[in-house]
C-alpha cells in the first residue's frame, strides 16, 4: 500500500514538472510555464534597470581589443582596430539587444514562422517560399561571398552574432524565446541576405499587374488611361534635368507589345499599404544660415517594435560613421561620416513581372519558351509547424522565376499559372554599398559605392563637408517598351523578357541644382526628356509638392527648420479638396451633429495636429468617400486596384458626372455630388458613434490613436499607443500603423559634422528593459536627440563601457 | 520544529541547486530534505509548499523591486492571474509534491 502512496505520488510530481517543462496550446498558447516563472531564470531575469554595468569580455576571432561605449540612448560607439574586428563587434552589440528580432524577422522572410507560432502562418510561410525569398537570399550571398570584402565584413558580422548566441544560457534568452517556448539557432551569412531581401519585399510589393489585367478586360482603354494614369504629372519631378540627358540610350525592339485581353481569378498577395514611403531633401550652404548643407532623412514604414532601426557608431581606421543600422546585416544603411551624409527613399520602380506559363503537361515538368520546352526545376519545400506533422509543398521555378500562384496555391483554375519575374531573384552585392559609402569622403565616392547598388531601388540623397549636394535613383532597372510590365505578359514568347538594363550612368541622377536643393517623397522620378519608359504601382503626389514648396521659400536655414519640416503636419490634401467637398453639399436637411461637422470642417485651418477636430472629420469622410467612388472596385468579382487620392480627387473636380461615381447598389444614377453627401453623413456618424463608445470628444491624436505594435501581432502587453499628428499624404506621414520609422537631420559643417536623430522605439528590443520605447514619445512631440559623434573614445556621458579582447593563443 | 528545519532546508538547498541548476532541480532539493528531515507525508508536503513558495516569491519580489515593475507589469496582461501568485503556486505545486514523495519514500 505504501509502495503504491509513494508510486502515486512520484508520478504526480514527475508529472507536475512534464506538464510546466513544456508549452501547450488550449485555443491560445501557453508557455513552458515552470521554467517562464522560475524568477531565477524565467521571464523575471528579464527586466532591467537603466543602469548598465561595465563589462570586459572575451571574444574568439578579434585581432585587437575593441571598446564598446554605450551613450545615455544606449547608442554603442564601436571603437575598433580594423576592420573585421569592427564588423564582429557590431554583429556582437546588435545581437545583444536585438537577437529576438533579428531571428524572427529572417524567419518570417524565410517562410518558417509556423515553426514558432503554427499553422496559422503556413499560408504566410508558403508565399514567403513561392515568392523565392531564399532563392533570392542564396543568389544574393553568392554575390556576397565572391567579393572579397563583401565577403570578410558578412563573416565577421555573422560570428560576432554567434558568439553572443553560444554564450546564452536559458535565463539570458530575450524575452519571447521564454514566452514562445524556443531557442535561437546559430546564425548564417544567408540570414544577412534574407533580411535584405524582406526589405527588398517591403518596398517592391505593390504590383498590380493581375489587377490592371483584369481591368483592361473590364473597362476600355481611354478609361484606363484616364484612371491609372502611368504619371500623374503632378509637381516637380525627383531630378529635372530637362533636356540635358546627354548619351545614347539602348533600345531594344520597336514591336508593340501585345496586351493580354482575360479575367484572372487568383487571390493577389496581401501588398504593402500605400503609406510606405518616405521623405529625403539636402539643402545647399547657399540656403543655410551655417554656410554648410543640410541633409534630412525620413523613411516611412510600419511602425513596430523592436524598431527597425539600430543606431550606431562604427569606428576604425579609415571609417567613422553613425546613423540607422538594420538589425541583421553590417554596416550603417542611412547616416554620416565625417564627410559625407546620404540617406533614403523608395525608387518607385515597376520591378516585379507576372509571367503566364504554358505547360506541357500536369506533371510541369516542361513549360514552353519560343518553340521549344525548357526543364523546369521543381523543389519540395519542408515546413516544420510547431505541433503538427510536417508540411510539404512543390515549388517549380522556370527561368523567369519560381511559379507563385497555381492550382494547389491561391489559384482555382487549373489552367493559370503565373511565374514571378523579380530583380530581387537576381544576384547583387548591396552590401558593398554601404561599405564604401560608410567612408566615402566625397561625391566621386558616394557616386562609386553606388554603382554596386541593385535593390530595392532607392533615391539616395547626398550632402558633403566640401559643400556639394546631388540625387541619385539607383537600382537595377529593366530598359522597357512602353506599357510593359503593367499587365500580365506571355511567358511563351521570350521577347516579351526583360532584355537589357539601364547602365548605371544612364539612371536618374544629379548634382548641385540652381533650386538650391535636392528632394525626393516617392513621386514620379524624373522630367519627360529621360529617354526610357518608366512606371510603377503609383507615385506619390503631395508629401513631395509641400516639401519643395516650403524649400524653395527658406532661406537661412537652421537644422532646428528642417526638423520642423519633417513634423509639418499641413494636409495639402484637404487643403485642395475640401472646398470642392464643402461646395457639393447640400445643407439644408442636416442634423445637429452634421451642422456641428460643417461648422467645425469650414474653420479647419488644414492642419493634422494632435488637438485638431476637423483634420478627424476630414479624414472619416474621406475613409468614406474613397470606398463609395470606387465600389465597382471593391465589389469586383476580380481583384482590380484602386486609383490614387491625387486621381480621385481630380476626377471628382473634373468629371463629377464619370460612371464610376454611380453608387452600383441604387437604382438612381449618381455623380459626384450624391456620392460626397452620402460620404459626409457616414463619416459623421462614424464620428458620432466614435464619440458614444470613447466618451471623448474627437480630436485626431485619438480618432487616428497611432499604434507602435510588437512584432507578435501586436501583442498589447509591449505594445503602445501613442499621440502623434499626421497622417499618409502628409510630410510627417504617420498613418495609424506607419510613420516615419527615423528622422535625421545632418548639418555638414567645415567645424565638425553635427547631427539630430530620432526613432518610434528605443535601441533595447527586450520589452522589460528601460530602452524598450524611452524614444517613443521625443518621436511622437516632434523632437530630435543631439548625437554624440566623438572620434575620440572620451564621450561626455558614456552609460557603460565593454571592453572585448581578443582570446589569448 | 522539524517542520521549520525541512521549510528552512528546504529553502537553502533549492537555492543553491536553482543558482546552477534548470528550475526543475528544486523539486530534487525538496525531495532530499523530506527524505532526510522525515515528516509525516501531509506535514512534509506542506513544507515543501510552503518553502518553494516563499523562495520563488521573495526572490520574484526581489528582482521586481530592483527593476520598478517594468516588466511584471507587462506580463500581468498576458497572463489569466496576477504573476505573483502564479509564480508562487507553480513553484509551490512541485515543491509540494516533491516533499510528499520524499516522505512518502522514507517511510515505505
Amino acid at each position: 500500500m505504501k509502495l503504491v502512496k509513494v508510486g502515486v505520488s512520484l508520478i504526480i510530481t514527475v508529472g507536475l514538472v512534464y506538464c510546466l517543462n513544456r508549452g501547450w496550446n488550449f485555443g491560445s498558447p501557453v508557455p513552458p510555464l515552470g521554467k517562464f516563472l522560475n524568477p531565477f531564470g524565467g521571464f523575471w531575469q528579464n527586466a532591467e534597470t537603466k543602469k548598465i554595468p561595465d563589462e570586459t569580455l572575451n571574444l574568439t576571432g578579434l585581432k585587437a581589443e575593441v571598446i564598446i561605449r554605450y551613450d545615455s540612448l544606449l547608442i554603442p560607439h564601436i571603437y575598433a582596430q580594423n576592420d573585421d574586428d569592427l564588423y564582429l563587434a557590431q554583429g556582437y552589440i546588435t545581437a545583444r539587444n536585438r537577437l529576438w528580432q533579428m531571428e524572427f524577422q529572417t524567419h518570417a522572410a524565410a517562410g518558417r514562422i509556423s515553426e514558432i507560432i503554427g499553422d496559422a502562418a503556413l499560408d504566410y510561410d508558403r508565399t514567403q517560399r513561392r515568392r523565392g525569398m531564399v532563392y533570392a537570399a542564396e543568389n544574393a550571398l553568392k554575390a556576397m561571398e565572391a567579393d572579397p570584402v563583401a565577403a570578410r565584413m558578412v563573416s565577421s558580422y555573422t560570428q560576432g552574432i554567434n558568439q553572443y548566441i553560444q554564450s546564452l544560457r536559458y535565463k539570458d534568452l530575450p524575452l519571447e524565446y521564454k514566452l514562445l517556448g524556443y531557442e535561437p539557432e546559430l546564425w548564417t551569412n544567408l540570414k544577412c541576405g534574407l533580411l535584405l531581401k524582406n526589405m527588398a519585399l517591403t518596398l517592391n510589393s505593390g504590383d498590380k499587374d493581375l489587377e490592371m489585367t483584369n481591368a483592361l478586360k473590364l473597362f476600355d482603354k481611354a478609361l484606363i488611361d484616364l484612371v491609372w494614369p502611368d504619371n500623374e504629372n503632378v509637381g516637380d519631378p525627383i531630378v529635372d534635368n530637362t533636356g540635358n540627358w546627354n548619351f545614347t540610350p539602348i533600345t531594344i525592339d520597336s514591336l508593340t507589345l501585345a496586351l493580354p485581353n482575360e479575367l484572372v481569378d487568383v487571390k493577389p498577395l496581401e501588398k504593402s499599404p500605400p503609406d510606405v514611403g518616405s521623405n529625403n531633401w539636402a539643402v545647399s550652404g547657399k540656403k543655410t544660415h551655417s554656410g554648410s548643407p543640410i541633409l534630412s532623412n525620413d523613411p516611412h514604414l510600419s511602425l513596430s517594435l523592436p524598431s527597425i532601426w539600430y543606431v550606431i557608431h562604427l569606428q576604425a581606421p579609415g571609417v567613422n560613421v553613425m546613423g540607422a543600422s538594420l538589425p541583421g546585416a553590417p554596416a550603417v544603411i542611412s547616416g554620416f561620416n565625417d564627410s559625407i551624409a546620404w540617406g533614403v527613399t523608395n525608387a518607385q520602380r515597376d520591378l516585379i513581372d507576372w509571367y503566364k506559363i504554358e505547360f506541357k503537361d500536369k506533371s510541369k515538368r516542361e513549360y514552353k519558351s519560343d518553340d521549344v520546352w525548357k526543364a523546369t526545376r521543381q523543389v519540395v519545400e519542408t515546413f516544420k509547424v510547431k505541433g503538427k506533422p510536417d508540411f510539404y509543398d512543390t515549388i517549380t521555378f522556370t527561368h523567369h522565376g519560381p511559379v507563385l500562384y497555381d492550382e494547389r496555391f491561391k489559384g482555382d483554375n487549373e489552367m493559370k499559372h503565373f511565374a514571378l519575374r523579380w530583380i530581387a531573384h537576381d544576384p547583387s552585392e548591396e552590401i558593398l554599398t554601404f561599405f564604401k559609402m560608410n567612408r566615402a569622403k566625397n561625391h566621386a565616392e558616394y557616386m562609386d559605392a553606388l554603382n554596386h547598388y541593385a535593390s530595392p531601388a532607392q533615391n539616395f540623397v547626398f550632402a558633403s563637408v566640401s559643400g556639394d549636394i546631388a540625387m541619385r535613383i539607383q537600382g537595377r532597372f529593366p530598359v522597357r517598351r512602353k506599357e510593359e510590365g503593367k499587365y500580365i505578359l506571355d511567358g511563351t514568347l521570350m521577347r516579351n523578357e526583360w532584355q537589357a538594363f539601364i547602365p548605371n550612368e544612364q539612371n536618374v541622377m544629379y548634382k548641385n541644382p540652381a533650386r538650391g536643393f535636392v528632394s525626393s517623397a516617392n513621386q514620379y522620378p524624373v522630367d519627360n526628356t529621360y529617354p526610357y519608359y518608366i512606371n510603377a504601382t503609383s507615385y506619390e503626389a503631395y508629401r513631395n509638392r509641400r516639401i519643395n514648396k516650403l524649400l524653395s521659400e527658406m532661406s537661412d536655414i537652421t537644422p532646428r527648420d528642417m526638423m520642423e519640416l519633417q513634423f509639418d503636419n499641413y494636409n495639402l490634401k484637404a487643403e485642395e479638396s475640401l472646398p470642392t467637398f464643402l461646395n457639393y453639399l447640400d445643407t439644408t436637411q442636416f442634423t445637429q451633429a452634421q451642422k456641428s461637422a460643417y461648422t467645425i470642417l469650414k474653420a479647419w485651418d488644414y492642419e493634422n495636429d494632435v488637438n485638431s477636430e476637423g483634420a478627424s472629420y476630414y479624414e472619416a469622410w474621406w475613409d468614406a468617400l474613397f470606398p463609395l467612388v470606387w465600389d465597382e472596385i471593391k465589389n469586383a468579382k476580380v481583384a482590380l486596384d484602386y486609383p490614387t487620392a491625387y486621381t480621385t480627387i481630380k476626377l471628382i473636380k473634373e468629371k463629377p458626372d464619370l460612371s464610376f461615381f454611380d453608387i452600383t447598389d441604387t437604382p438612381t444614377r449618381e455623380t459626384a455630388r450624391e456620392v460626397i453627401q452620402q460620404a459626409f453623413i457616414t463619416g459623421v456618424d462614424a464620428i458620432e458613434k466614435w464619440k458614444v463608445d470613447q466618451k471623448k470628444e474627437p480630436r485626431w491624436a485619438d480618432f487616428k490613436d497611432t499604434f507602435v505594435g510588437h512584432l507578435l501581432q501586436g501583442l498589447p502587453a509591449f505594445s503602445f499607443h501613442v499621440q502623434h499628428g499626421g497622417n499618409h499624404d502628409i510630410v510627417n506621414a504617420s498613418s495609424r500603423r506607419h510613420g516615419p520609422s527615423w528622422r535625421m537631420v545632418v548639418s555638414l559643417e567645415k567645424t565638425g559634422v553635427r547631427a539630430w536623430g530620432v526613432y518610434p522605439g528605443g535601441q533595447s528590443g527586450n520589452p522589460g528593459s528601460p530602452y524598450y520605447n524611452n524614444m517613443l514619445n521625443t518621436w511622437a512631440n516632434g523632437n530630435h536627440y543631439p548625437f554624440q559623434f566623438s572620434p575620440d573614445a572620451n564621450l561626455k556621458s558614456a552609460l557603460a563601457t565593454l571592453t572585448l579582447k581578443p582570446v589569448a593563443p | 520544529m522539524k517542520f521549520f528545519i525541512q521549510v528552512i532546508a528546504t529553502v537553502i538547498v533549492c537555492l543553491v541547486l536553482q543558482l546552477f541548476l534548470p528550475w526543475w532541480s528544486m523539486a530534487l532539493g525538496a525531495f532530499g530534505v523530506a527524505y532526510f528531515t522525515g515528516n509525516k507525508s501531509f506535514i512534509s508536503f506542506l513544507a515543501g509548499f510552503i518553502s518553494i513558495a516563499l523562495l520563488w516569491s521573495v526572490f520574484a519580489f526581489y528582482l521586481d523591486f530592483k527593476t520598478d515593475s517594468i516588466l511584471t507589469a507587462k506580463v500581468n496582461q498576458l497572463l489569466p492571474v496576477n504573476a505573483f501568485l502564479l509564480t508562487a503556486l507553480v513553484g509551490a505545486l512541485v515543491g509540494g509534491f516533491a516533499a510528499l514523495t520524499g516522505a512518502l519514500f522514507k517511510r515505505k
